[in-house]
């Protein structure tokens, strides 16, 4: 900030460290902002739709991440800019509320800003032009539940949902098994799903993801997948009617926590201690063989000495099972976590069908299997594919996709994609425009600009001509009165998204507007920044 | 300080010191609290923009004045008292934290004149004294009193008046009320502010915040077994506890011996027993609900499982507290002794799903004080700019309630007290005519920087304003600017409503504040220690500088350590600043 000088010509300090605050004030400030917000969704831009392409991003450490999610594009980049991490938030509240729209609502967003910044140029008000914004939001909502459809599904017709997951999935890179992926993903959200209550806990879905193999073996266990081994190579490798006891004690002496010391004065003493720590694991395992168990798993670890015995013992074990993982045992079967060994009881046991190890290929790889848990929502999606990106981008597209049949179970009204949606709110809102007076008319005209912005990216990214396209979708709809009309991405031959089954909820869309706005409002309401050091 | 005449000069200063005093430094200062206000006058009103603060290490995306002045760190000694003003109205009523600066820069901008034109200060001060004086008067004969069956509609105008700023402005008749409602609960003597939590869910849309009549908080740090445990009761009872349930060792620094192997399994028995025998108690009162401050480990976590009951640990001390109010429980501090009446109870407890966090929700308690706002956004600066706002809201209708007064906004109630001075003005003989009618004039800022931040020509609408004001004395009173389409309009009737106490307290502390800096005619500024720590004494004694004791006291040191003649350079420059300074 530069100094202030008095009549009198001399400098006063006003604030601390005056000369090291930079500050950018009135139209400048809210052009650098925009500026800024736009070059975070020109990134994004290309990600878009189907044939959207994706970012591979190098981190610090030199992993790489190949993907096409709007929300991970972000979070790795590691943006700087104050402004700009508005928009990262803005994607990531979007992926963790509805999971799926993450690119959209950051396009969209950019999208409004642009047009924003034009009436600037023209002498509106900021704010003026952010009310504008509120105002058309609130009929392009209504004309999205207007236009919206309900889909009906029942657990034994799950077709509608595997499509809808099908259009989410398009964008992604494992689009060639989305069938599959589809399906995995809607049976893995209806087993956990309470469609009473219509209440979808994600946390009773895992995933565990292992490089090799091909996507297609990517399957869905009805049970728990632990990435353990069993403690020792010779035990049983399949466990049939499992009774298992959850432990969260090591299988050694027990230790007080308190600071203790062992005086150990004579050679008899010192047997006497070994011969009681003999005795500790004979009688651990002993407690575990009383309590009928046949299935040990154990948060800790324990040592040679206590493995040998249970393999001589016939009890297989899997150790170093995290808190998480065990509670989750414990939830599928039934099991009572046990906290040290005297307490082990009969009917503290989970029970469950089987337990397997499987091996991977010709890996050492292995993996814990735990199915036809008494409790059976618990499920596990094993994600194969050919190296580690595409494992980890093939579990976010799942994530994705799982989020949008969630979203349908809580609410099963959808709006057509390829920009069908959006194509009819820009009409309806800029009809709205018509007849309001005054300067927000121009507000709301740039906001049903901004929605075009969508199928215009939509078909820039499938290599159509995307003004062509969009005039000819627009007047389409406008014909026939069909909302139903979008951008044929995928060169089908119809315009129409509900004949091409593209659907996406309609909550997330609402959503999306309705971010996408709010944080417009927030990036047009600063005239000001102050800053220390550099702030660009 | 330089010897002039021939006569030694007296030097009572450090080399460095900055001085100034008189007239320039009384301009000086008042330039200085103009640039502060420039700062934050774009905030202000319903058009106000924002700003965004980076410190360094942390954004700040404001509109709140209290917030900017504190964030902007200002170091101007007499501006810093704008900041202050700024913060008391802030502590005191919450909103107008942005006015009270203008309102005060305003006033030393309209009696600069006088001082450069010779004016005493003394004098303005007794005239602005007095001025404020009429004008708290006067806004104190305007309030409008509370009507025992508009109160709640009187004070949503009030929180919404509060909002019409903030980002979150547009979102009013959802935040209005659920402020009102959630101070509205609070009992007749409102102390306790803690006692509405503001709770903050990043994501999700702004509209679906919501006001949990009781106490939510989020889901604390769990272990294994937590989601085996029962989460949700009907009538539970309340046990909140101020003890670590955990297996560890009693005392830090405490040793056990063992001789003999024996008794090894009895040391670790003691161990298990006295966790076990804490775990029973809590238990045994029949609590169904178990909180603590402190870590409740996960075999806590698995026997409360097994038992049945709900427990979380490390609850933040104010959700403690607020639990404790709204079920009547009582903290304590150990598992002995706890008996009915320290254990407390509500209607209903649930464990429920809040976007993507989990929340436990206490409702139906048995005292209503408590409130809980659960806010979410799009973004992290989004929640924390809305709470700010919210708490700006929950003050303004707090303090309504206390003072069951207010006034018109949208700068009415400054017009019609500026005419009220205006006309006063004409009483007095002399120079306070002229301050009191800079005073009247300095109040007129509130309407045109409303006018200004909108778009608006200013000076239009404060003619328009003047003449409203002027020749319909009792029915023009509450004309203010009409920020939604120009032009003046009845605030009144609008429902731009202020609570009195809130245009009191800015009008007060303005005119101290602006009293206060017209009264310093003389700033001393020592010079900053540049080495610290280094040679500190033999510096001072070698600038000539220093006070007058420390002055004899480094001389003493100086003679005694022989430094003088040990450095020649600091010697020579010893020596200068003794004879020549």
């Amino acid at each position: 900030m530069s100094m202030v000088y008095d009549e009198y010509g001399r400098p006063f300090i006003i604030l601390k460290e005056q000369q090291a605050k930079a500050r950018v004030k009135g139209l400048e400030a809210q052009k650098s902002n925009i500026l800024a917000a736009k070059s975070v969704s020109s990134v994004l831009r290309t990600s878009l739709g189907p044939k959207g392409m994706d970012k591979m991003l190098v981190d610090p450490d030199g992993d790489v991440t190949i993907t096409n999610d709007g929300a991970t594009i972000l979070e790795r980049m590691e943006v700087q800019h104050q402004v700009a991490k508005l928009l990262v938030e803005l994607s990531q509240s979007q992926d963790n509320e509805i999971g799926d729209g993450t690119t959209g609502v950051v396009v969209l967003a950019g999208a409004l800003l642009a047009q924003a910044e034009k009436l600037l140029d023209r002498g509106i008000h900021p704010v003026r032009v952010a009310e504008g914004y509120e105002a058309a939001c609130k009929v392009a909502l209504d004309t999205l539940s207007q236009i919206g459809d309900t889909v009906e599904f029942t657990k034994d017709n799950t077709e509608p949902l595997v499509t809808t997951a099908e259009t989410t999935l398009n964008s992604k890179i494992i689009n060639v098994n989305r069938r599959k992926m589809a399906e995995i993903a809607v049976n893995a959200v209806l087993s956990v799903a309470d469609l009473e209550r219509k209440d979808v806990n994600f946390d009773m879905i895992k995933m565990e993801g292992k490089p090799g193999g091909r996507l297609e073996d990517t399957e869905l266990v009805q049970g728990i997948v632990l990435d353990k081994e069993m403690s020792h190579p010779q035990m049983a490798k399949t466990v049939k009617d499992v009774k298992c006891a959850l432990l969260t004690c090591p299988f050694e002496p027990p230790k007080p926590k308190t600071k203790h010391k062992l005086d150990i004065t004579s050679k008899d003493a010192y047997d006497k201690l070994y011969e009681h720590e003999q005795a500790y694991f004979t009688k651990m395992i002993q407690q575990v063989k009383d309590s009928g168990a046949n299935l040990v798993i154990c948060q800790w670890g324990f040592d040679d000495e206590a493995n040998h015995l249970l393999l001589q013992n016939k009890l297989p074990a899997i150790r170093w099972v995290g808190g998480v993982e065990l509670e989750l045992i414990a939830l599928a079967t039934g099991a009572r976590i046990i906290p040290r060994f005297s307490e082990l009881s009969a009917d503290k046991l989970g029970t469950c069908g089987q337990v397997r190890e499987i091996a991977f290929g010709t890996t050492k790889e292995k993996m814990v299997v735990i199915e036809d848990c008494k409790n059976s929502s618990a499920v596990t999606c094993v994600v194969r594919g050919g190296n580690k990106m595409i494992v980890d981008e093939a579990k976010r597209s799942l994530h994705d996709a799982m989020c949008v049949v969630r979203n349908l179970v809580k609410d099963n009204r959808v709006v057509y994609g390829g920009g069908s949606a959006e194509i009819a709110c820009s009409m309806a809102v800029s009809k709205h425009a018509d007849s309001v007076m005054g300067t927000d008319q121009y507000a709301i005209r740039a906001f049903a600009d901004a929605l075009d912005d969508i199928p215009l990216a939509l078909a820039e990214n499938c290599g159509l001509s995307p003004i062509e396209e969009l005039a000819n979708v627009k007047s389409k709809q406008l014909a026939e009165n069909n909302p139903f009309l979008g951008v044929d991405c995928n060169q089908s031959g119809t315009n129409n998204m509900k004949d091409q089954g593209v659907f996406e909820t309609l909550i997330g869309k609402q959503q999306q507007l309705l971010l996408a706005t709010q944080v417009v409002k927030m990036v047009l309401k600063i005239d000001d920044v102050i800053s220390m050091g550099n702030y660009q | 300080m330089g010897p002039s005449m021939g006569r030694p000069g007296i030097i009572l200063l450090r080399e460095g010191t900055d001085t100034s005093q008189g007239k320039p430094q009384l301009i000086s200062n008042i330039n200085a609290c103009q640039a502060v206000a420039e700062a934050v006058k774009t905030t202000l009103g319903p058009r106000g923009m924002d700003k965004l603060v980076f410190d360094g290490r942390k954004v700040t995306i404001s509109n709140d004045g209290a917030t900017i002045m504190a964030l902007l760190e200002i170091a101007h000694p007499a501006a810093k008292t704008l900041v202050d003003i700024s913060m008391s109205q802030d502590a005191e009523v919450g909103d107008g934290t942005t006015s009270v600066v203008l309102l005060a820069a305003e006033m030393l901008k309209q009696v600069k004149e006088f001082v450069e034109a010779g004016v005493h200060p003394q004098v303005l001060i007794r005239y602005m004294r007095q001025s404020a004086k009429l004008a708290v008067e006067t806004v104190k004969k305007l309030a409008v009193p509370f009507e025992g069956e508009k109160g709640k509609e009187m004070l949503l105008k009030c929180a919404g008046t509060a909002l019409n700023s903030k980002l979150i402005s547009s979102h009013q008749d959802l935040f209005a009320p659920m402020v009102v409602e959630a101070v509205s609960g609070l009992k007749s003597d409102l102390s306790d502010l803690n006692l509405i939590a503001v709770k903050k869910v990043p994501g999700g849309e702004v509209r679906s915040s919501f006001l949990v009549k009781g106490v939510a908080f989020k889901k604390t740090f769990s272990y294994a077994g937590h989601e085996q445990m029962t989460k949700k009761f009907i009538n539970p009872k309340i046990l909140l506890l101020n003890v670590e349930l955990e297996l560890k060792s009693e005392k830090e620094n405490a040793e056990v011996r063992i001789t003999d192997p024996d008794q090894y399994q009895s040391i670790v028995d003691a161990e298990w027993n006295v966790i076990y025998e804490k775990l029973d108690k809590c238990v045994d009162c029949g609590a169904n609900i178990v909180l603590s401050k402190l870590p409740i480990g996960d075999l806590a976590t698995q026997y409360f499982a097994d038992k049945g009951l709900f427990c979380a640990g490390r609850v933040d001390v104010g959700d403690m507290v607020r639990v404790g109010k709204a079920t009547g429980a009582v903290i304590q501090t150990s598992t002995n002794g706890i008996n009915a009446e320290v254990i407390g109870n509500c209607g209903m407890f649930e464990e429920k799903q809040i976007g993507d966090e989990r929340f436990n929700l206490f409702t139906e308690c048995v005292s209503k004080e408590t409130a809980t706002i659960v806010l979410r956004g799009g973004s992290e600066q989004f929640i924390e700019e809305s709470h700010r706002s919210m708490h700006d809201a929950i003050m303004v209708v707090k303090r309504s309630l206390k003072s069951q007064a207010i006034v018109a906004g949208g700068g009415a109630v400054e017009m019609e007290v500026a005419k009220v001075l205006r006309e006063e003005s004409l009483k007095i003989e002399g120079k306070g005519q002229l301050v009191m009618q800079s005073f009247a004039r300095a109040l007129e800022i509130v309407p045109r920087q409303l006018a200004d931040n909108a778009g608006y020509d200013a000076t239009d609408i404060l003619n328009a304003l003047r003449k409203k004001h002027f020749h319909e004395q009792e029915g023009g009173k509450w004309f203010g600017v009409n920020i939604a389409e120009g032009g003046i309009c009845d605030t009144y009737e609008s429902g731009v409503w202020e609570p009195s106490i809130n245009k009191i307290n800015s009008l007060a502390a303005a005119g101290e504040a602006a009293c206060v800096i017209l009264s310093i005619d003389e700033t001393v500024r020592n010079p900053k220690s540049e080495q610290p720590g280094a040679q500190p004494q033999a510096q001072q004694g070698r600038q000539g500088g220093g006070g007058m004791s420390g002055m004899m006291g480094n001389a003493m040191d100086i003679a005694n350590n022989g430094a003088r003649r040990g450095k020649l350079g600091h010697g020579v420059n010893y020596m200068k600043g003794r004879g020549g300074g």
